[in-house]
């Protein structure tokens, strides 16, 4: 099994500091770390919204969600940031489901409620360290 | 089917596609081999990322096999004796980074049927026991006859 990521910036101005992040195939023991490298590169630039989109994830781990974990973690600490989900499968849903991981994640089943959410919420123009 | 893997995350994920090969072999529910792979990555990474601190030199053992309805697997490691059906649930409010671990249990518990932790000599052994519905074995149910209710 393996993992590809594809990490795109939105193009949309509207959506400036949105990032997804597409993983397909399997996030897992073997392939968290290289997911946890590009995190790392991708989060030196202005990200405001983190969004994985889960549409073609077909497994995934602890070693994943400890990830996922992170990244909201540090989108927080970045002053107003968020990390979202996007098209869950319905058995990634239930691994999350069972370690209640979710809390402060939001979760959109597509990108129309995806793009409703942000063009709702307050954008904070943000780069790493600028705001304290 | 046994498995001899060196401590890499590598290994760990060899033993995962051929379980997921041997259960599809079976016939078994896609998401009873979901859940039996995640099982074994789970307790496979544990090994390697703790009992054997991922030296590469050190090996354990995985068998695979399918008994009385069930699929069965046992993981053998020479690490310090750590029986993970003790470990305490999760909380969920837990920082994952300052306190790693414990989700890998809980999502094993939900997984299998069964898990039995035992210490041999100088190896932990664990068992996950997943009772499985074969469609061959639906079939020879529906295909028996049905008990005389005839006094």
């Amino acid at each position: 099994m393996s993992l590809s990521i594809q990490i795109q910036k939105s193009p949309d101005p509207r959506h400036a500091g949105v990032v997804t992040i597409k993983l397909i195939g399997s996030l897992d023991t073997e392939t968290a770390p290289e997911l946890d490298r590009q995190m790392v590169l991708c989060l030196t630039g202005p990200v405001n919204d983190l969004v994985f989109d889960l549409a073609e994830l077909k497994f995934v781990s602890s070693a994943g969600l400890r990830l996922f974990q992170v990244a909201r973690k540090q989108m927080v600490a970045r002053g107003g940031g968020h990390a979202s989900f996007l098209n869950m499968q319905p058995q990634v849903a239930e691994v999350f489901t069972i370690i209640q991981s979710l809390p402060g994640i939001g979760v959109f089943k597509d990108l129309e409620a995806l793009d409703r959410y942000l063009a709702t919420r307050p954008r904070p123009n943000l780069w790493p360290g600028a705001q304290k | 089917m046994t498995l001899k893997l060196h401590a890499t995350a590598g290994e760990v994920m060899r033993a995962v596609g051929t379980l997921q090969q041997f259960a599809q072999a079976l016939g078994a529910p896609e998401a009873s081999i979901f859940g039996l792979a995640l099982a074994l990555e789970e307790c496979g990474s544990n090994i390697v990322n703790h009992a054997l601190q991922r030296d590469a030199r050190q090996t354990f053992q995985v068998c695979i096999e399918h008994t009385g309805g069930s699929l069965v697997i046992e993981l053998r490691d020479c690490g310090p004796a750590f029986d993970p059906t003790l470990a305490p649930a999760r909380s969920p409010n837990v920082d994952p980074e300052a306190a790693p671990g414990g989700w890998g249990i809980q999502i094993v518990r939900r997984y299998t049927d069964e898990i039995h932790y035992a210490r041999e000599g100088n190896e932990n052994v664990l068992r996950l026991t997943k009772r499985l519905s074969l469609p061959a074995e639906e079939k020879k149910l529906i295909n028996q006859p049905k008990p005389s209710t005839d006094p």
